[in-house]
Protein backbone atom coordinates (compact mmCIF):
# COMPACT_ATOMS: atom_id res chain seq x y z
CA UNK A 1 0.00 0.00 0.00
CA UNK A 2 1.14 2.90 -0.81
CA UNK A 3 1.25 6.76 1.43
CA UNK A 4 -0.67 8.35 -1.11
CA UNK A 5 -3.27 6.86 -4.07
CA UNK A 6 -4.75 9.48 -5.70
CA UNK A 7 -6.66 8.62 -9.06
CA UNK A 8 -8.22 10.73 -11.56
CA UNK A 9 -8.86 13.99 -9.56
CA UNK A 10 -11.14 16.60 -11.23
CA UNK A 11 -12.00 19.81 -9.98
CA UNK A 12 -13.29 22.75 -11.56
CA UNK A 13 -14.56 26.48 -10.11
CA UNK A 14 -17.56 28.31 -11.00
CA UNK A 15 -16.31 31.96 -11.24
CA UNK A 16 -18.33 34.78 -12.48
CA UNK A 17 -20.58 32.55 -14.27
CA UNK A 18 -18.01 30.94 -15.93
CA UNK A 19 -16.31 27.27 -15.10
CA UNK A 20 -12.41 27.19 -14.84
CA UNK A 21 -11.10 23.78 -15.21
CA UNK A 22 -8.51 23.64 -12.25
CA UNK A 23 -8.13 20.35 -12.24
CA UNK A 24 -9.00 18.14 -15.46
CA UNK A 25 -6.74 14.49 -14.57
CA UNK A 26 -4.39 14.20 -11.98
CA UNK A 27 -3.30 10.83 -10.39
CA UNK A 28 0.02 10.45 -8.15
CA UNK A 29 1.06 7.85 -5.85
CA UNK A 30 3.60 8.43 -3.15
CA UNK A 31 5.47 5.63 -1.42
CA UNK A 32 6.86 5.86 2.43
CA UNK A 33 9.83 7.80 2.38
CA UNK A 34 9.80 9.40 -1.29
CA UNK A 35 9.40 12.52 -1.80
CA UNK A 36 7.52 13.53 -5.05
CA UNK A 37 8.12 17.10 -6.92
CA UNK A 38 5.23 18.38 -8.61
CA UNK A 39 5.95 20.96 -11.32
CA UNK A 40 4.11 23.35 -13.04
CA UNK A 41 3.33 26.68 -13.83
CA UNK A 42 1.79 29.11 -12.04
CA UNK A 43 -2.15 28.27 -12.47
CA UNK A 44 -1.67 25.10 -13.09
CA UNK A 45 -3.63 23.66 -10.60
CA UNK A 46 -0.93 22.66 -8.15
CA UNK A 47 -2.48 24.16 -5.31
CA UNK A 48 -5.85 22.88 -5.77
CA UNK A 49 -4.51 19.10 -6.56
CA UNK A 50 -2.60 19.98 -2.68
CA UNK A 51 -6.16 21.07 -1.32
CA UNK A 52 -8.26 17.78 -2.70
CA UNK A 53 -5.71 15.69 -1.18
CA UNK A 54 -5.98 17.20 1.86
CA UNK A 55 -9.70 17.04 2.24
CA UNK A 56 -10.12 20.79 2.59
CA UNK A 57 -11.71 20.86 -1.53
CA UNK A 58 -14.04 18.32 -2.33
CA UNK A 59 -12.73 16.74 -5.76
CA UNK A 60 -16.11 16.64 -8.43
CA UNK A 61 -14.65 13.29 -9.51
CA UNK A 62 -11.50 10.52 -8.50
CA UNK A 63 -10.67 9.75 -5.03
CA UNK A 64 -8.05 9.68 -2.54
CA UNK A 65 -6.51 7.25 -0.80
CA UNK A 66 -4.26 8.09 2.14
CA UNK A 67 -2.60 5.19 3.84
CA UNK A 68 -5.79 3.63 2.34
CA UNK A 69 -8.05 5.53 3.47
CA UNK A 70 -9.90 8.58 1.81
CA UNK A 71 -9.95 11.75 3.66
CA UNK A 72 -13.55 13.31 2.53
CA UNK A 73 -15.31 10.14 4.07
CA UNK A 74 -13.05 9.18 6.85
CA UNK A 75 -11.60 12.90 8.16
CA UNK A 76 -9.81 10.63 11.07
CA UNK A 77 -7.23 9.71 8.59
CA UNK A 78 -6.41 13.48 8.72
CA UNK A 79 -4.45 12.40 11.56
CA UNK A 80 -1.85 11.22 9.08
CA UNK A 81 -1.65 14.48 7.13
CA UNK A 82 0.56 17.59 7.34
CA UNK A 83 0.58 20.43 5.09
CA UNK A 84 2.16 23.84 4.57
CA UNK A 85 -0.24 25.77 2.45
CA UNK A 86 0.93 28.47 -0.10
CA UNK A 87 -0.73 31.90 0.38
CA UNK A 88 -1.75 31.03 3.69
CA UNK A 89 -0.72 31.65 7.57
CA UNK A 90 -0.03 28.31 8.66
CA UNK A 91 0.65 29.62 12.15
CA UNK A 92 -1.48 31.81 14.80
CA UNK A 93 0.88 34.99 14.80
CA UNK A 94 -0.12 36.44 18.02
CA UNK A 95 0.95 32.73 19.43
CA UNK A 96 4.63 31.75 20.22
CA UNK A 97 6.01 28.70 18.12
CA UNK A 98 5.72 26.50 20.93
CA UNK A 99 2.05 27.90 21.68
CA UNK A 100 1.80 26.56 18.42
CA UNK A 101 3.14 23.60 18.13
CA UNK A 102 1.08 22.81 21.23
CA UNK A 103 -2.11 23.95 20.02
CA UNK A 104 -1.73 22.42 16.37
CA UNK A 105 -0.38 18.92 18.25
CA UNK A 106 -3.39 18.81 19.90
CA UNK A 107 -5.78 19.59 17.13
CA UNK A 108 -4.48 16.73 15.35
CA UNK A 109 -5.21 14.41 18.22
CA UNK A 110 -1.97 14.60 20.67
CA UNK A 111 -2.29 14.94 24.09
CA UNK A 112 -1.46 17.98 25.38
CA UNK A 113 1.36 16.56 26.91
CA UNK A 114 2.76 14.71 24.17
CA UNK A 115 2.34 17.75 21.97
CA UNK A 116 4.44 20.09 24.59
CA UNK A 117 7.67 17.65 24.04
CA UNK A 118 7.55 17.09 20.86
CA UNK A 119 7.04 20.69 19.80
CA UNK A 120 10.43 21.04 21.88
CA UNK A 121 12.09 18.68 20.21
CA UNK A 122 11.26 19.64 16.69
CA UNK A 123 12.02 23.62 18.33
CA UNK A 124 15.51 22.24 18.63
CA UNK A 125 16.29 20.14 15.44
CA UNK A 126 15.07 22.89 13.16
CA UNK A 127 16.70 25.44 15.73
CA UNK A 128 14.06 27.62 16.73
CA UNK A 129 14.97 27.30 20.08
CA UNK A 130 15.70 30.62 21.14
CA UNK A 131 12.56 32.03 19.76
CA UNK A 132 10.61 29.64 21.45
CA UNK A 133 9.10 32.35 23.60
CA UNK A 134 8.43 35.28 20.97
CA UNK A 135 5.48 35.80 18.95
CA UNK A 136 5.50 34.43 15.42
CA UNK A 137 4.70 37.63 14.23
CA UNK A 138 8.07 38.85 14.91
CA UNK A 139 10.01 36.06 13.29
CA UNK A 140 11.69 36.25 9.64
CA UNK A 141 9.83 35.16 6.97
CA UNK A 142 12.56 31.81 6.73
CA UNK A 143 11.83 31.14 10.20
CA UNK A 144 8.02 31.42 10.02
CA UNK A 145 8.44 28.94 7.09
CA UNK A 146 10.26 26.56 9.06
CA UNK A 147 7.88 26.45 12.18
CA UNK A 148 5.08 25.85 9.67
CA UNK A 149 7.01 22.97 8.50
CA UNK A 150 7.64 21.79 12.14
CA UNK A 151 4.05 22.23 13.05
CA UNK A 152 2.71 20.47 10.06
CA UNK A 153 5.37 17.24 11.21
CA UNK A 154 4.28 17.89 15.07
CA UNK A 155 1.82 14.80 15.24
CA UNK A 156 4.51 12.04 12.65
CA UNK A 157 2.17 12.21 9.71
CA UNK A 158 2.99 9.55 7.22
CA UNK A 159 1.98 12.46 4.59
CA UNK A 160 3.34 15.76 4.65
CA UNK A 161 2.33 18.34 1.88
CA UNK A 162 4.08 21.19 0.99
CA UNK A 163 3.28 23.94 -1.03
CA UNK A 164 5.88 25.99 -2.72
CA UNK A 165 7.90 25.44 0.70
CA UNK A 166 10.50 27.75 -0.52
CA UNK A 167 8.66 30.52 -2.37
CA UNK A 168 9.42 34.11 -1.09
CA UNK A 169 12.28 33.22 0.57
CA UNK A 170 15.85 34.59 0.61
CA UNK A 171 18.72 32.26 -0.82
CA UNK A 172 19.55 31.07 2.67
CA UNK A 173 16.58 30.46 3.91
CA UNK A 174 15.57 28.27 0.97
CA UNK A 175 19.11 26.34 1.40
CA UNK A 176 17.61 25.45 5.26
CA UNK A 177 14.09 24.35 4.33
CA UNK A 178 16.18 22.16 1.35
CA UNK A 179 18.35 20.94 3.89
CA UNK A 180 15.14 20.26 5.92
CA UNK A 181 13.27 18.49 3.65
CA UNK A 182 15.92 16.24 2.86
CA UNK A 183 15.78 15.12 6.16
CA UNK A 184 12.15 14.62 7.03
CA UNK A 185 12.72 12.17 3.97
CA UNK A 186 15.10 10.09 5.05
CA UNK A 187 13.24 9.48 8.19
CA UNK A 188 10.64 8.08 6.36
CA UNK A 189 7.80 10.49 5.78
CA UNK A 190 6.50 10.80 1.95
CA UNK A 191 6.41 13.85 0.55
CA UNK A 192 4.41 16.23 -2.12
CA UNK A 193 6.02 19.02 -2.78
CA UNK A 194 5.13 21.82 -5.53
CA UNK A 195 7.26 24.26 -6.57
CA UNK A 196 7.81 26.07 -10.25
CA UNK A 197 11.14 26.39 -9.49
CA UNK A 198 12.99 23.27 -10.85
CA UNK A 199 16.41 23.50 -9.15
CA UNK A 200 14.95 22.48 -6.35
CA UNK A 201 12.53 19.50 -7.79
CA UNK A 202 16.27 18.46 -9.25
CA UNK A 203 17.76 18.06 -6.00
CA UNK A 204 14.97 17.34 -3.68
CA UNK A 205 12.88 14.45 -5.23
CA UNK A 206 12.81 11.13 -5.82
CA UNK A 207 10.23 11.21 -8.87
CA UNK A 208 8.91 14.57 -10.85
CA UNK A 209 4.98 15.10 -11.97
CA UNK A 210 4.76 18.00 -14.63
CA UNK A 211 0.79 19.65 -14.31
CA UNK A 212 -0.36 21.81 -17.02
CA UNK A 213 -3.08 22.97 -17.72
CA UNK A 214 -4.83 20.92 -14.77
CA UNK A 215 -3.23 17.49 -16.30
CA UNK A 216 -0.12 15.75 -15.37
CA UNK A 217 1.68 15.72 -18.98
CA UNK A 218 5.05 13.87 -17.38
CA UNK A 219 5.70 11.80 -14.55
CA UNK A 220 8.94 9.62 -13.91
CA UNK A 221 12.05 9.12 -11.49
CA UNK A 222 13.67 12.65 -11.52
CA UNK A 223 16.96 10.63 -12.66
CA UNK A 224 15.10 8.65 -15.41
CA UNK A 225 12.52 11.98 -16.66
CA UNK A 226 16.04 13.94 -16.97
CA UNK A 227 17.96 11.21 -19.26
CA UNK A 228 14.69 10.32 -20.68
CA UNK A 229 13.69 14.03 -22.08
CA UNK A 230 16.64 15.76 -22.22
CA UNK A 231 16.65 14.20 -25.76
CA UNK A 232 19.61 13.71 -28.26
CA UNK A 233 20.35 17.82 -27.50
CA UNK A 234 23.64 18.05 -25.38
CA UNK A 235 25.46 20.86 -24.30
CA UNK A 236 29.29 20.40 -24.43
CA UNK A 237 31.91 22.51 -23.52
CA UNK A 238 35.46 22.11 -25.63
CA UNK A 239 38.93 23.63 -24.30
CA UNK A 240 41.53 24.27 -26.81
CA UNK A 241 44.97 24.00 -26.16
CA UNK A 242 45.66 26.86 -29.31
CA UNK A 243 43.94 30.13 -29.71
CA UNK A 244 40.81 30.03 -32.17
CA UNK A 245 41.64 32.37 -35.02
CA UNK A 246 39.04 35.00 -35.98
CA UNK A 247 37.81 33.19 -39.42
CA UNK A 248 37.13 30.09 -37.68
CA UNK A 249 35.71 31.47 -34.48
CA UNK A 250 33.12 34.07 -37.31
CA UNK A 251 31.58 31.13 -38.74
CA UNK A 252 31.68 28.68 -35.52
CA UNK A 253 29.06 31.28 -34.29
CA UNK A 254 27.51 30.99 -37.29
CA UNK A 255 26.56 27.50 -36.53
CA UNK A 256 25.08 28.61 -32.72
CA UNK A 257 28.51 27.66 -31.18
CA UNK A 258 29.17 30.38 -28.14
CA UNK A 259 32.57 31.33 -28.44
CA UNK A 260 33.00 32.28 -25.04
CA UNK A 261 37.22 32.94 -25.52
CA UNK A 262 39.98 32.32 -27.41
CA UNK A 263 40.56 28.92 -25.87
CA UNK A 264 36.96 27.86 -24.67
CA UNK A 265 33.87 26.93 -26.86
CA UNK A 266 30.37 25.94 -25.66
CA UNK A 267 28.10 24.42 -28.03
CA UNK A 268 24.64 22.69 -27.86
CA UNK A 269 22.86 19.96 -30.51
CA UNK A 270 23.07 16.76 -31.59
CA UNK A 271 26.13 14.44 -31.49
CA UNK A 272 26.11 15.25 -35.19
CA UNK A 273 26.56 18.67 -35.46
CA UNK A 274 29.35 18.44 -32.37
CA UNK A 275 31.34 15.97 -34.77
CA UNK A 276 30.74 18.93 -37.64
CA UNK A 277 31.89 21.43 -34.93
CA UNK A 278 35.25 19.47 -34.09
CA UNK A 279 35.50 18.97 -37.94
CA UNK A 280 36.02 22.62 -38.65
CA UNK A 281 38.45 22.52 -35.60
CA UNK A 282 40.56 20.51 -36.63
CA UNK A 283 43.83 20.39 -36.62
CA UNK A 284 43.81 22.50 -33.35
CA UNK A 285 44.54 20.38 -30.67
CA UNK A 286 41.66 19.58 -28.08
CA UNK A 287 42.53 20.01 -24.25
CA UNK A 288 39.29 18.96 -22.68
CA UNK A 289 35.97 18.13 -24.56
CA UNK A 290 32.98 17.16 -21.93
CA UNK A 291 29.66 16.44 -21.84
CA UNK A 292 27.37 18.69 -19.24
CA UNK A 293 24.36 16.79 -17.42
CA UNK A 294 20.98 18.10 -18.36
CA UNK A 295 18.74 20.10 -16.43
CA UNK A 296 15.08 19.98 -15.36
CA UNK A 297 15.13 23.41 -16.31
CA UNK A 298 15.66 22.57 -20.00
CA UNK A 299 13.69 19.57 -20.16
CA UNK A 300 10.68 21.54 -18.37
CA UNK A 301 10.99 24.67 -21.18
CA UNK A 302 10.70 21.79 -23.99
CA UNK A 303 8.20 19.91 -22.43
CA UNK A 304 5.95 22.85 -22.07
CA UNK A 305 6.64 24.10 -25.24
CA UNK A 306 5.21 20.67 -26.61
CA UNK A 307 2.15 21.02 -24.12
CA UNK A 308 1.47 24.32 -25.43
CA UNK A 309 1.65 23.31 -29.23
CA UNK A 310 -0.85 19.96 -28.35
CA UNK A 311 -3.21 22.19 -26.76
CA UNK B 1 -12.88 16.55 23.12
CA UNK B 2 -11.74 17.70 26.25
CA UNK B 3 -8.21 18.08 25.21
CA UNK B 4 -9.17 20.07 22.47
CA UNK B 5 -11.64 22.53 24.84
CA UNK B 6 -8.64 23.11 27.45
CA UNK B 7 -6.16 23.67 24.21
CA UNK B 8 -8.60 26.40 22.82
CA UNK B 9 -9.06 27.89 26.19
CA UNK B 10 -5.27 28.36 26.88
CA UNK B 11 -5.33 29.36 23.17
CA UNK B 12 -8.23 31.96 23.62
CA UNK B 13 -6.78 33.44 26.80
CA UNK B 14 -3.26 33.85 25.82
CA UNK B 15 -4.93 35.81 22.29
CA UNK B 16 -6.49 37.67 24.63
CA UNK B 17 -3.90 38.92 26.97
CA UNK B 18 -1.72 39.14 24.11
CA UNK B 19 -2.43 43.17 23.89
CA UNK B 20 -2.69 43.95 27.28
CA UNK B 21 -4.29 47.47 26.53
CA UNK B 22 -6.55 46.08 23.99
CA UNK B 23 -8.09 43.74 26.61
CA UNK B 24 -7.60 46.36 29.73
CA UNK B 25 -9.69 48.84 27.65
CA UNK B 26 -12.10 45.87 26.71
CA UNK B 27 -12.72 45.51 29.68
CA UNK B 28 -12.82 49.29 31.24
CA UNK B 29 -15.26 50.26 28.06
CA UNK B 30 -17.49 47.22 29.66
CA UNK B 31 -17.57 48.41 32.97
CA UNK B 32 -18.20 51.90 32.16
CA UNK B 33 -21.12 51.21 29.84
CA UNK B 34 -22.78 48.66 32.79
CA UNK B 35 -22.32 51.53 34.92
CA UNK B 36 -23.54 54.13 33.66
CA UNK B 37 -26.26 51.74 32.35
CA UNK B 38 -27.07 51.42 35.76
CA UNK B 39 -26.67 54.55 37.47
CA UNK B 40 -28.21 56.20 34.36
CA UNK B 41 -31.51 54.28 34.74
CA UNK B 42 -31.60 54.48 38.53
CA UNK B 43 -31.43 58.69 37.80
CA UNK B 44 -33.75 58.65 35.47
CA UNK B 45 -36.39 56.50 37.14
CA UNK B 46 -35.78 58.13 40.92
CA UNK B 47 -35.16 56.21 43.92
CA UNK B 48 -38.10 55.18 44.55
CA UNK B 49 -39.92 55.06 41.71
CA UNK B 50 -42.06 52.46 40.37
CA UNK B 51 -40.29 51.94 36.73
CA UNK B 52 -37.35 50.80 39.00
CA UNK B 53 -38.38 47.46 38.76
CA UNK B 54 -38.56 47.85 35.03
CA UNK B 55 -35.27 49.44 34.47
CA UNK B 56 -33.38 46.58 36.36
CA UNK B 57 -35.21 44.25 33.97
CA UNK B 58 -33.69 45.99 30.80
CA UNK B 59 -30.10 46.11 32.65
CA UNK B 60 -30.83 42.57 32.85
CA UNK B 61 -31.22 42.76 28.97
CA UNK B 62 -28.44 44.67 28.35
CA UNK B 63 -25.77 42.42 30.20
CA UNK B 64 -27.28 39.43 28.45
CA UNK B 65 -26.77 40.86 24.93
CA UNK B 66 -23.49 42.18 25.47
CA UNK B 67 -22.34 38.47 26.20
CA UNK B 68 -24.76 37.35 23.42
CA UNK B 69 -22.73 39.05 21.23
CA UNK B 70 -19.45 38.18 23.01
CA UNK B 71 -20.21 34.83 21.57
CA UNK B 72 -21.38 35.46 18.73
CA UNK B 73 -18.87 38.01 17.31
CA UNK B 74 -16.01 35.32 18.93
CA UNK B 75 -17.60 32.61 16.55
CA UNK B 76 -18.68 34.42 12.91
CA UNK B 77 -16.03 36.84 12.79
CA UNK B 78 -12.84 34.96 13.98
CA UNK B 79 -14.62 32.51 11.14
CA UNK B 80 -14.42 35.11 8.54
CA UNK B 81 -11.05 36.52 10.06
CA UNK B 82 -9.31 32.97 9.74
CA UNK B 83 -10.37 32.00 6.38
CA UNK B 84 -8.87 35.33 5.21
CA UNK B 85 -5.58 35.04 6.90
CA UNK B 86 -5.67 31.21 6.01
CA UNK B 87 -5.54 29.45 9.37
CA UNK B 88 -8.94 28.41 8.90
CA UNK B 89 -7.60 25.39 6.83
CA UNK B 90 -4.57 24.83 8.94
CA UNK B 91 -7.48 24.26 11.48
CA UNK B 92 -9.66 22.18 9.32
CA UNK B 93 -7.07 19.51 8.55
CA UNK B 94 -7.91 18.07 11.76
CA UNK B 95 -9.19 14.31 12.52
CA UNK B 96 -12.05 16.52 13.96
CA UNK B 97 -15.13 17.57 12.54
CA UNK B 98 -15.34 21.51 12.25
CA UNK B 99 -18.65 21.35 13.91
CA UNK B 100 -16.22 20.08 17.07
CA UNK B 101 -13.78 22.05 16.98
CA UNK B 102 -15.67 25.04 16.78
CA UNK B 103 -17.77 24.10 19.73
CA UNK B 104 -14.51 23.78 21.52
CA UNK B 105 -13.96 27.16 20.72
CA UNK B 106 -17.19 28.52 21.29
CA UNK B 107 -16.98 26.91 24.68
CA UNK B 108 -13.68 28.13 25.26
CA UNK B 109 -14.36 31.80 24.50
CA UNK B 110 -17.58 31.61 26.42
CA UNK B 111 -16.07 30.73 29.36
CA UNK B 112 -13.61 33.75 29.53
CA UNK B 113 -16.10 36.41 28.49
CA UNK B 114 -18.63 34.55 30.80
CA UNK B 115 -16.02 35.09 34.01
CA UNK B 116 -14.98 38.63 32.63
CA UNK B 117 -18.50 39.98 32.56
CA UNK B 118 -19.67 38.54 35.83
CA UNK B 119 -16.82 39.95 37.53
CA UNK B 120 -17.82 42.93 36.15
CA UNK B 121 -21.40 42.53 36.82
CA UNK B 122 -20.22 42.06 40.41
CA UNK B 123 -18.54 44.97 41.22
CA UNK B 124 -21.06 47.33 39.75
CA UNK B 125 -24.02 45.46 41.75
CA UNK B 126 -21.55 46.40 44.81
CA UNK B 127 -20.85 49.76 43.37
CA UNK B 128 -24.71 50.47 43.03
CA UNK B 129 -26.18 47.98 45.76
CA UNK B 130 -28.57 47.00 43.21
CA UNK B 131 -30.96 44.34 44.18
CA UNK B 132 -30.81 42.07 41.34
CA UNK B 133 -30.74 38.40 42.45
CA UNK B 134 -29.03 35.63 41.12
CA UNK B 135 -30.69 32.59 42.47
CA UNK B 136 -29.52 28.93 41.05
CA UNK B 137 -32.88 28.78 38.98
CA UNK B 138 -31.71 31.01 36.76
CA UNK B 139 -29.35 28.49 35.33
CA UNK B 140 -31.42 26.33 33.34
CA UNK B 141 -33.10 29.87 31.66
CA UNK B 142 -29.69 30.91 30.96
CA UNK B 143 -28.44 28.16 29.59
CA UNK B 144 -31.41 28.05 27.19
CA UNK B 145 -30.19 31.56 26.22
CA UNK B 146 -26.66 30.62 25.70
CA UNK B 147 -27.76 27.72 23.64
CA UNK B 148 -29.77 30.16 21.12
CA UNK B 149 -26.99 32.49 21.37
CA UNK B 150 -24.54 29.70 19.88
CA UNK B 151 -27.29 28.50 17.63
CA UNK B 152 -27.54 32.27 16.05
CA UNK B 153 -23.59 32.52 15.90
CA UNK B 154 -23.28 29.01 13.87
CA UNK B 155 -25.93 30.84 11.46
CA UNK B 156 -23.94 33.84 11.16
CA UNK B 157 -20.90 31.71 11.17
CA UNK B 158 -21.82 29.73 8.12
CA UNK B 159 -23.19 32.85 6.37
CA UNK B 160 -19.31 34.18 6.94
CA UNK B 161 -17.80 31.08 5.31
CA UNK B 162 -19.89 31.29 2.21
CA UNK B 163 -19.70 35.53 1.78
CA UNK B 164 -16.76 36.00 3.43
CA UNK B 165 -17.31 39.46 4.26
CA UNK B 166 -20.13 39.73 7.01
CA UNK B 167 -19.69 42.93 9.40
CA UNK B 168 -22.63 44.74 7.90
CA UNK B 169 -24.64 41.49 8.72
CA UNK B 170 -23.27 41.55 12.29
CA UNK B 171 -23.83 45.39 12.95
CA UNK B 172 -27.55 44.26 11.79
CA UNK B 173 -27.23 41.13 14.11
CA UNK B 174 -26.60 43.46 16.85
CA UNK B 175 -29.70 45.53 16.81
CA UNK B 176 -31.81 42.35 16.00
CA UNK B 177 -30.36 40.57 19.40
CA UNK B 178 -31.02 43.48 21.64
CA UNK B 179 -34.59 43.24 20.48
CA UNK B 180 -34.75 39.62 21.05
CA UNK B 181 -32.81 40.09 24.83
CA UNK B 182 -33.97 43.39 25.96
CA UNK B 183 -37.93 43.13 24.73
CA UNK B 184 -40.48 41.62 27.63
CA UNK B 185 -42.31 39.57 24.99
CA UNK B 186 -43.19 37.40 27.96
CA UNK B 187 -45.80 40.71 28.43
CA UNK B 188 -47.11 40.50 25.11
CA UNK B 189 -50.17 38.82 24.98
CA UNK B 190 -52.53 36.83 22.92
CA UNK B 191 -50.71 35.26 19.39
CA UNK B 192 -47.94 37.58 19.89
CA UNK B 193 -47.06 35.70 23.08
CA UNK B 194 -46.77 32.48 21.15
CA UNK B 195 -44.30 34.24 18.75
CA UNK B 196 -42.44 36.02 21.87
CA UNK B 197 -41.82 32.33 22.76
CA UNK B 198 -40.56 31.02 19.19
CA UNK B 199 -37.80 34.04 18.49
CA UNK B 200 -34.72 32.82 19.70
CA UNK B 201 -33.53 33.56 23.17
CA UNK B 202 -36.39 35.37 24.34
CA UNK B 203 -37.89 33.03 26.02
CA UNK B 204 -35.34 32.23 28.60
CA UNK B 205 -34.45 36.18 28.41
CA UNK B 206 -37.98 36.66 29.89
CA UNK B 207 -37.80 33.85 32.32
CA UNK B 208 -34.14 35.66 33.65
CA UNK B 209 -36.05 38.95 34.23
CA UNK B 210 -38.67 36.84 36.28
CA UNK B 211 -36.25 35.17 38.59
CA UNK B 212 -33.78 37.96 39.07
CA UNK B 213 -36.09 40.57 38.75
CA UNK B 214 -39.38 40.33 39.61
CA UNK B 215 -38.30 37.65 42.06
CA UNK B 216 -41.16 34.98 40.94
CA UNK B 217 -40.83 31.51 40.77
CA UNK B 218 -40.32 30.13 37.23
CA UNK B 219 -42.88 28.58 35.26
CA UNK B 220 -41.98 24.95 34.12
CA UNK B 221 -43.88 24.91 31.00
CA UNK B 222 -42.68 28.24 30.05
CA UNK B 223 -38.86 26.76 31.07
CA UNK B 224 -39.46 23.85 28.91
CA UNK B 225 -40.22 25.81 25.91
CA UNK B 226 -37.66 27.91 26.37
CA UNK B 227 -35.21 25.09 26.46
CA UNK B 228 -36.47 23.43 23.61
CA UNK B 229 -36.48 26.58 21.47
CA UNK B 230 -32.62 26.55 22.72
CA UNK B 231 -32.07 23.10 21.63
CA UNK B 232 -33.34 23.83 18.35
CA UNK B 233 -31.74 26.76 17.52
CA UNK B 234 -28.92 25.28 18.31
CA UNK B 235 -29.27 22.20 16.29
CA UNK B 236 -30.12 24.74 14.03
CA UNK B 237 -26.67 26.15 13.96
CA UNK B 238 -24.98 23.37 13.89
CA UNK B 239 -26.64 21.67 11.27
CA UNK B 240 -26.54 24.96 9.00
CA UNK B 241 -22.37 25.08 10.26
CA UNK B 242 -21.83 21.72 8.76
CA UNK B 243 -23.85 21.98 5.89
CA UNK B 244 -21.93 25.53 4.65
CA UNK B 245 -18.25 24.11 5.61
CA UNK B 246 -19.45 20.92 2.87
CA UNK B 247 -20.46 23.93 0.45
CA UNK B 248 -17.32 25.89 0.91
CA UNK B 249 -15.00 22.35 -0.16
CA UNK B 250 -16.79 21.87 -2.87
CA UNK B 251 -16.43 25.79 -3.81
CA UNK B 252 -12.84 25.62 -2.76
CA UNK B 253 -13.39 28.64 -0.82
CA UNK B 254 -12.58 27.85 2.51
CA UNK B 255 -8.77 29.58 2.51
CA UNK B 256 -8.13 32.78 1.09
CA UNK B 257 -9.22 32.75 -2.44
N1 LIG C 1 -11.55 29.11 -5.36
C1 LIG C 1 -11.35 29.32 -6.66
N2 LIG C 1 -12.33 29.84 -7.42
C2 LIG C 1 -12.13 30.03 -8.76
N3 LIG C 1 -10.99 29.74 -9.40
C3 LIG C 1 -9.97 29.22 -8.71
C4 LIG C 1 -10.09 28.98 -7.30
N4 LIG C 1 -8.90 28.47 -6.87
C5 LIG C 1 -8.10 28.38 -7.96
N5 LIG C 1 -8.73 28.82 -9.07
C6 LIG C 1 -8.19 28.82 -10.44
O1 LIG C 1 -7.82 27.48 -10.74
C7 LIG C 1 -6.60 27.44 -11.46
C8 LIG C 1 -5.58 26.60 -10.74
O2 LIG C 1 -5.17 27.26 -9.56
P1 LIG C 1 -4.12 26.67 -8.54
O3 LIG C 1 -4.52 25.29 -8.18
O4 LIG C 1 -4.00 27.64 -7.44
O5 LIG C 1 -2.78 26.63 -9.42
P2 LIG C 1 -1.24 26.62 -8.97
O6 LIG C 1 -1.17 26.31 -7.53
O7 LIG C 1 -0.62 25.57 -9.83
O8 LIG C 1 -0.69 27.99 -9.28
C9 LIG C 1 -6.18 28.88 -11.67
O9 LIG C 1 -6.65 29.26 -12.95
C10 LIG C 1 -6.92 29.62 -10.59
O10 LIG C 1 -7.20 30.94 -10.99
MG1 LIG D 1 -0.26 27.42 -6.06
Amino acid sequence: MKTLEAEHLKKSYRQGGKEVQAVVDVSLTIAAGEVLAFLGPNGAGKTTTIKLIAGLIRPDAGTVRIVGRDPHREPQVLAQVGAVLEGNRNLYWRLTPLQNLEYFGVLRGLKAKTARQRGLELLETFGLMEKREVAVQTLSRGMQQKLAIATALIHRPALLLLDEPTLGLDVEAAQTVKSLVRQIAAAGQAILLTTHQLDIAEVLSDRVAVIQKGVIIAQAPTQEFIRHFAGTDCTYSIELEESLDGERAAQLQSWGVVVEDTHRLRFTGSSEQLYRVLERINPLPLLRIQREEADLTHIFLKLLKKGNQEG
Amino acid sequence: MIQLFWAELKRSWIQYIRYPIEAIGGILITTFFFYALFVGARYVAGPTSQFGERLDAVVVGYVLWTLVIFIVNDIALNLQVESQTGTLEQVLLSPFSAASIFLARACASFSLRFTSVITILLVILGLTGSRLQFPPSLILPFLSVVLGAYGFAFLLGSAALLFKRIQQLLVISQFGLLFLLATPTEEWQGSLKWLGQGLPMTAGAGLLRDVMVRETGLDGLRLLLSLMSGVVYFVLGMVAFRWSVGVAKDRGILGSQ
